[in-house]
């Protein structure tokens, strides 16, 4: 069922080729479901382990707790996915994209800009980094994860030199939006599903998804059958940025106050979620359904953490830990395969 | 400068001048120029004060440990397989000898165990990496975060101070005028970088680094290489954090945080690549190491805010990779 929303996003098979390999075709959609099996299957344990030690870890306000932290992590990994896929390796400037997204939002709110106005301030924001990022990317024919480093450094050090802290106005409707509740679960958490569902449409149905998914599993492949890889790659930027943007505006309306640094934690878990749902590095290949169950299994962590009375910083051991296995496993699989 | 120099060969054999025009385009002989250009423009922006003997040493000081950690890591990267662990390593070298320090053990004994516990984690990196083919920038990037979660749950609130006499002695002593803890870097840079370039055993890292596949071929043991290379790398860090005690008297919990970025934006100024291996020399990771010291200095002294410096550092980065691009790296399409 849920498959079918959102099939693995592999290159489309012709009737012919599937016949002649079925087996090696067959294997994505396969290594997804095991992937999303595997992951709700420790995430189930994690929850029965917790709820063992702490009966009252299952409470809506564990709910609560785990869906607000899975929001912006979720549009976050969605837009580092894209890149991803489309074998940009990684986007280490995202800390950037969603605090600057969130900044100006705020200075638009707070200069009494309409609310739609300030959203799609926060969006252009987001997207205009990602063509910064894009355009240094494809025009210098650099390597995208050392230009992210690099405008990631540069771009906090940009923020820092221009405001201290941020904060959106108390009685603003974007702040009102962020304190309220939809059907029992924070109001940021709906735009989350919706981006990943959104996305994973686009990813198998859009003319701009396929190429991305393409382009990411051989560029240039792709070039011969006439994708243009410089025009794809911007808008792949563009379009991961403007999902950061959105993460940016959501990251806002949650959070009284914040400064520069604020995005800093974001980039390890994000990263982690994206590795541990099975999208490879290696470009290509990824499913958005098992994004999701990764994040709210990362999300889910601290909250045990916190459960098991254990200090907060052992989140991060056990995150750190768990991307180092999951990267291992994933290696050891890849290794397997290509024998 | 140094277009300066070449122009008085214009004369001479014609041979000697194409050899130095070739060694002004090499990876080191473009980072030098850069060094050059930073000193100039040191000099006119902060005066003739800026090549004292004092301000020497303040840069001296502040570039000496991140060296050491830098020319250890540098085998890393050579062998083809990034690091991005060292900086949450040197905090958590750290902090194990300070607490250790601090409860009544034995220095030198702790020492021990500090580097041991750095060659562990380069160990566990190397098994990850090697033994299951991972992507070494998603492995380290998780032990980056695994360590710093550590050092949070060892170091609450404010850390103990220790002050050993020895360790003090070697970390503020100076030789000369020239801080030991320099020497001590820049004899470490120099010895490694004839290892790399004069040694069987450098030039077998360079060959995993640059092909894997050609030097298993040619009979190298490529897991081999990367496991010392990664050994390597966690020692250096360790023995990093052990020197930052000595010289801070402390280890706080954030201590080498972001070290890993300023260390690798600095080896990749002066030639190396985090993306492939095969290229760089520890002497260009000096140069590129004084670079970043020296535009720091540079604006501390006209006291500009220091953020200013990422700012610089990314914009050199990324002239950095691109020249090397056009010198022939790898593009990326």
């Amino acid at each position: 069922m849920t498959t079918s929303l959102l099939p693995s996003t592999e290159p489309a098979t012709t009737p012919e080729r599937r016949s002649a390999r079925t087996r090696r075709s067959d294997a994505p959609a396969g290594t997804a479901a095991r992937d999303a099996l595997t992951i709700a299957g420790v995430w189930a344990l994690l929850i029965v382990v917790t709820a063992l030690v702490r009966p009252d870890f299952l409470s809506s306000q564990t709910l609560l707790a785990v869906t607000f932290t899975a929001s912006i992590t979720g549009i976050l990994a969605v837009a580092q996915s894209l890149i991803v896929i489309s074998g940009g390796l990684l986007d280490l400037s995202l800390p950037v994209s969603l605090v600057l997204s969130a900044f100006m939002t705020v200075t638009a709110v707070t200069a009494g800009a309409p609310t739609i106005v300030a959203i799609v301030v926060g969006i252009v924001t987001g997207a205009a980094w990602g063509s910064l990022n894009g355009l240094i990317v494809v025009f210098g024919k650099l390597n995208p994860i050392i230009v992210t480093l690099a405008t990631g450094f540069g771009g906090l050090a940009l923020m820092l030199l221009v405001f201290k802290s941020a904060q959106i106005p108390s009685g603003s409707e974007l702040r009102q939006f962020g304190l309220g509740r939809f059907l029992g679960l924070p109001n940021i958490f709906w735009p989350m599903i919706a981006i990943i569902v959104l996305a994973g449409l686009a990813l198998a149905y859009t003319r701009w998804g396929r190429r991305l998914v393409a382009v990411g599993g051989n560029a240039q492949a792709a070039k011969a059958r006439g994708i243009p890889l410089r025009r794809t790659r911007l808008s792949i930027f563009i379009g991961a940025g403007a999902v950061a943007g959105l993460a940016g505006v959501l990251f806002s309306t949650v959070n009284p106050s914040f400064t520069p640094n604020a995005g800093a934690g974001f980039q390890l878990i994000v990263i982690a979620a994206v590795i541990l749902a099975g999208v490879s590095l290696s470009g290509g290949k990824g499913n958005l359904l098992v994004l999701l169950l990764s994040v709210g299994f990362l999300a889910t962590i601290p909250t045990s953490i916190a459960f098991f009375g254990l200090a907060p910083a052992w989140a991060m051991v056990f995150q750190g830990a768990l991307l180092v296995i999951a990267v291992g496993i994933d290696g050891y699989r890849m290794k397997r395969s290509a024998r | 400068m140094t277009t300066a120099t070449a122009s008085v060969f214009q004369d001479g054999p014609s041979s000697t001048r194409s050899r130095i025009l070739e060694s002004l385009k090499g990876p080191v002989g473009s980072i030098g120029v850069t060094l050059a250009a930073t000193i100039v423009i040191g000099l006119v922006w902060a005066g003739p004060n800026f090549l004292s003997p004092s301000n020497i040493q303040i840069v001296g000081v502040s570039v000496a440990i991140p060296l050491i950690v830098a020319v250890m890591a540098s085998f890393a990267l050579l062998a083809g397989v990034v690091d991005l662990s060292i900086g949450s390593m040197v905090g958590f070298g750290a902090v194990i000898f300070n607490q250790l320090v601090a409860a009544g053990l034995n220095p030198w004994l702790v020492a021990g165990i500090t580097v041991v516990v750095g060659a562990v984690v380069g160990l566990v990196n190397a098994l990850v990496i090697v033994r299951f083919g991972a992507e070494p920038l998603a492995v380290t990037l998780g032990m980056l975060t695994l360590l710093r979660g550590l050092c949070q749950v060892i170091v609450v609130s404010a850390p103990p101070s220790t002050l050993i006499e020895p360790l003090y002695d070697v970390t503020q002593g100076a030789v000369l005028g020239v801080p030991t803890l320099l020497l001590i870097g820049i004899g470490l840079t120099f010895i490694a970088a004839g290892f790399v370039s004069k040694t069987r055993g450098g030039r077998k890292i360079q060959a995993v680094g640059g092909d894997p596949r050609a030097a298993a071929r040619a009979g190298i043991s490529v897991a081999k290489v990367r496991v010392l290379a990664l050994v390597a790398s966690g020692v250096g860090a360790a023995v990093g954090g052990i020197l930052y005690v000595g010289q801070l008297g402390s280890a706080s919990n954030l201590l080498g945080t972001g070290l890993e970025f300023q260390i690798y934006a600095a080896l990749m100024i002066g030639g190396y690549s985090i993306t492939r291996g095969g290229v760089g020399n520890p002497i260009g990771g000096l140069f590129g190491l004084l670079v970043v010291a020296g535009i720091t200095n540079i604006l501390n002294i006209n006291f500009f805010d220091p953020d200013y410096l990422d700012l610089i550092v990314a914009g050199i980065l990324i002239i950095a990779v691109l020249v090397d691009r056009l010198r022939g790296g790898d593009s990326f399409e």
